[in-house]
């Protein structure tokens, strides 16, 4: 329950900022080969260098927070993680925006956003119903 | 902004049980993907994984976001209804990213909080996306000037 509320109120403040301020995690390296514009860009590194610097803060403060595992032991994991990474770029690129740019957008009014959206839930339950079945049948386990 | 949403992303982590898994903060996919799971198995009696965060009661930033992006966009008298492209279109690609970034384990912004948190997998996962984003571009303009 915690965990919803807080949820909600942070995306309350990423939405807002995210409309202000155009954030997008795919569009920073777009903008940058296409019209070297490093304003995205530099968001992008400041959100990964504030979490890198954050995250052993927190543990300091909250305590707990088991050292994160690398998970490089399994190469099937990580042949699908760079591949899935990899599409999630390439598609993102092409419906020109990252995911939380898509719901800023949507929320802006632009309707091909909004069925983007509908695509990206409707595409959870398609993952969890074939793709992820699928891909457990064919790879070794 | 790049500042404050990495503060909250790992705060979210940190104090407000939003765990585990770890790094799982703030993510466009998975926690869209738990809503969604979880409405689909209150309703339908389904067992769709989600997070272990979610079991009781799902994450809402997605609903957040729509929100606060929405108070921002009629704030600034940004709000209009229009749609640039396809509708088609962009819903397949919304359903291959989905997929994509499930695979992967977390969008794009996932992917660079769990290499922030220093798992290596997470980095791979964040080169690949910036690999598949350059290629993407460079597909983009090839398609432009040709």
């Amino acid at each position: 329950m915690i965990a919803a509320v807080a949820t909600l109120l942070i995306g309350l403040v990423l939405g807002y900022l995210g409309q202000r301020s155009r954030m997008c995690f795919v569009g920073g390296i777009r903008d940058f080969i296409l019209i070297r514009d490093t304003y995205l860009l530099r968001g992008l590194a400041a959100f990964g260098l504030t979490a890198w610097i954050a995250f052993p803060l927190a543990g300091l403060v909250a305590g707990g927070g088991a050292p994160v595992p690398a998970g490089l032991s399994d190469g099937v994991a990580v042949a699908l993680t760079m591949l899935g990474g990899f599409g999630v770029g390439y598609v993102s690129t092409l419906a020109n925006g990252c995911p939380l740019r898509q719901h800023v957008l949507a929320a802006q009014g632009v309707k091909s956003s909004i069925s983007y959206l509908a695509g990206f839930f409707a595409g959870a339950v398609v993952f969890h119903a074939w793709t992820a079945p699928l891909l457990f049948r064919v790879l070794p386990y | 902004m790049g500042i404050v949403a990495g503060l909250l992303a790992v705060a979210a982590g940190a104090f407000f049980e939003v765990r585990p898994p770890e790094a799982y903060g703030v993510c466009m996919a998975c926690h869209g993907r738990d809503l969604v799971d979880w409405t689909v198995n209150a309703f339908f009696g389904t067992h769709l994984p989600v997070a272990p965060a979610s079991l009781v009661f799902p994450v809402l930033t997605t609903v957040g976001v729509l929100l606060g992006a929405l108070a921002g966009a009629t704030m600034s008298g940004e709000f209009r209804w229009w749609s640039p492209e396809s509708s088609l279109k962009t819903f397949v690609y919304g359903a291959l990213v989905m997929n994509f970034a499930l695979l992967a384990g977390g969008c794009s912004i996932r992917l660079l909080l769990r290499t922030a948190a220093g798992e290596a997998l997470g980095l791979l996962g964040f080169a690949g996306m910036a690999a598949g984003v350059v290629l993407g571009t460079f597909w983009l303009r090839w398609r432009a000037t040709r």
